[in-house]
């Protein structure tokens, strides 16, 4: 990957930036989901495809062009979260207990003066009632993010796991 | 040895009178010798689907699959006929293929270089007459073919024993509800991508009954759908149809509406499709599919499958979702989760339908992520000694008592099987146990069937 000198990025817009995505974290780990909701522009595209393993060595296209866990917009994200806030969404009651750790944050400005090209790395882990496990997924997020009048926003997500079979025993949560 | 004596032949008796009163002893649900026996009896020796033919377009294409503990290599080969061999090099066994899916002419071992066309013969042998003489003859050295393998309405079947009753035979009178799911459409239906697979804290009779057999858990467990205001409130909604009980463990429930009439005509599909669906369904089976709001139910012994109306954003839309539970110990499965919808749907009505899948079903479905929950509190109490207890000295037996003697079959319904008028009901749960009970038994009760 080549960063032209041209295409700088300012301490400022990346120190924003990792911010707001801790701040994301912040609000899922603490179960502020409609909060979390607002981070994201009415038109966004948030997606998860499959992980496959294929032959054809470190050439090989590991990511399903045809399948998915999420093809989402902002409405169907809000009946998400609206569920979680129901009495009877098991999955989350007793609530779970979980932590998104985001690093490796690289920011890249696009063609748009106020669009940045955002890609960061996801550890998430959870704890449920008082099991032994741990549950873990982790992966990577390719996002759009977009200033709108200083407010910032995810415009588009797309998450890759790196998982082909999915170890954790749902996939309630957000990431 | 160890293993009969833990579960000898007055065990099982025991449990076929529990059972007929419909009571199932909790022990069986994670003990481990039981979970032998349903590995030897009943996944080394019934059917199980391996995959559709749409997954296998063109010549060449594969996918890996599973039957039970067995690694399948399930391929298209070049005369365009299907085949599935054991996923193990047949020099020293070692896992032939491990990707999920691609196209080719040739496997080759990594090991040592043994290499198979895709009609599992051994087409290559680095140095091979130079290291094992001329006399090894490498038509004796194949792929080894799973015994059997057929389809039924696309969908492929295995079988690791060759001696079990033929695909057609084992179906029975399920096929007709299967042409129903499958074949109303011209050109049938196809599967869209990858299944997605998740490991789910679970036994696979307790996932399995779930799906196919208990519509009594919707209103609890899926009750967020309720409050949403997504479903319906009346605590019935679920139960108006029939379940019908088919041979072989195999049923459906067919879910309709307080009324019985349709909520919304074939299921929400397009009205340019239903002059189609009445030509290729019978007038029974076409009457049913025009009223119904869910099919949901189940393919003995892990195939279950589920065909709803979805809302997405104001939009209704139907589609079809089979899953397969594949133990991997008592309390595990890995779930395998396919997205069906007709061949000949509009293009934008399969994207709309998918994406209403990805918010009901699977993994990542709101309905199924409250399912995960309940089926791995099964799991995580089951090994205590109360529920383990075989001389039931706790009343440690789960309750099946639901209709018990009391629901009668309906015979004014037109389709196959025995139809009870109401999907509240443990009428296919019971059948599905007498079952498994039948298959593990097989070689223990020999003195009784004498």
């Amino acid at each position: 990957m080549s960063t032209p000198l041209r295409n700088h990025v300012t301490p400022d817009i990346y120190f924003e930036i990792t911010t707001f995505l801790h701040q994301e974290s912040y609000y899922l780990d603490h179960k502020q989901f409609k909060e979390w909701l607002e981070l994201f522009t009415d038109d966004v595209d948030y997606r998860m495809p499959l992980r496959e393993t294929v032959e054809g060595g470190l050439s090989a296209q590991t990511i399903a062009t045809d399948s998915s866990y999420l093809e989402e917009t902002k409405v169907s994200l809000k009946t998400r979260v609206n569920r979680l806030y129901t009495k009877s969404a098991w999955v989350e009651n007793p609530t779970t207990r979980q932590r998104h750790f985001i690093s490796n944050i690289i920011v890249e400005p696009t063609e748009s003066p106020d669009e940045w090209k955002v890609k960061s790395y996801f550890l998430f882990k959870r704890s449920r009632a008082s099991t032994h496990e741990l549950e873990e997924l982790f992966g990577e997020r390719h996002d759009i993010i977009r200033n709108i009048d200083g407010e910032w926003k995810i415009a588009s997500r797309i998450i890759y796991p790196d998982q082909t079979v999915i170890t954790t025993m749902n996939m309630s949560m957000f990431l | 040895m160890l293993l009969k004596r833990s579960l000898d032949e007055k065990l099982f008796l025991q449990l076929k009178e529990k059972m007929s009163q419909g009571l199932l002893p909790q022990w069986v649900i994670t003990d481990p010798d039981i979970y032998q026996l349903e590995m030897e009896n009943i996944f080394e020796r019934t059917w199980q689907f391996l995959g559709h033919e749409t997954e296998l377009k063109h010549n060449g294409d594969y996918v890996t699959r599973w039957l039970g503990r067995d690694p399948v290599l399930l391929v298209r080969n070049n005369n365009g006929e299907i085949k599935a061999f054991l996923n193990s090099c047949s020099h020293r066994g070692t896992q032939l293929c491990t990707a999920d899916r691609g196209n080719k002419k040739a496997f080759t071992c990594p090991y040592h270089g043994w290499t198979y066309n895709n009609d599992g013969d051994l087409i290559g042998v680095v140095a091979d007459n130079r290291v094992f003489g001329g006399e090894m003859d490498k038509s004796d050295w194949g792929l080894r073919p799973i015994p059997k393998v057929d389809s039924y309405q696309g969908m492929i079947f295995g079988c690791l024993d060759e001696n079990a009753e033929s695909l057609d035979d084992y179906l029975g009178d399920m096929k007709w509800y299967l042409d129903m799911l499958l074949g109303r459409s011209d050109g049938g239906m196809e599967v869209i991508g990858l299944p997605q697979r998740w490991v789910a804290k679970a036994n696979w009779k307790s996932t399995t009954e779930n799906f196919a057999a208990d519509p009594y858990h919707v209103q609890t467990t899926h009750r967020s759908t309720v409050e949403l205001g997504i479903s319906p409130s009346d605590p019935f909604y679920a139960g108006y149809g029939h379940q019908v009980v088919c041979d072989n463990g195999h049923g459906i429930n067919v879910i309709t509406s307080k009324t019985g009439k349709a909520r919304v005509k074939y299921q929400s599909m397009p009205e340019e499709m239903w002059p189609m669906f009445e030509k290729n369904l019978t007038p029974e089976q076409n009457d049913i599919m025009s009223k119904v709001t869910v099919f949901v139910g189940g393919v003995y012994p892990n195939l279950s499958f589920v065909s709803p109306i979805h809302g997405t954003e104001g939009h209704l839309h139907n589609y079809l979702n089979f899953r397969l539970w594949r133990p991997v110990g008592p309390e595990k499965v890995e779930v395998w989760c396919w997205f069906f919808i007709d061949k000949l749907a509009p293009e934008e009505y399969k994207k709309a339908a998918y994406k209403g899948y990805l918010g009901s079903f699977g993994p990542s479905g709101t309905l199924e992520q409250d399912d995960t929950e309940t089926w791995a509190r099964i799991v995580e109490v089951s090994g205590g000694s109360m529920m383990r207890n075989k001389e039931l000295s706790y009343n440690n037996v789960s309750n099946y008592l639901m209709g018990h003697n009391r629901v009668e079959p309906d015979s004014s319904f037109p389709g196959p099987g025995t139809a009870y008028p109401t999907t509240y009901l443990d009428a296919l749960a019971k059948s599905m146990h007498e079952k498994w009970l039948e298959y593990i038994s097989r070689d223990l009760l020999v003195g009784e069937e004498r």
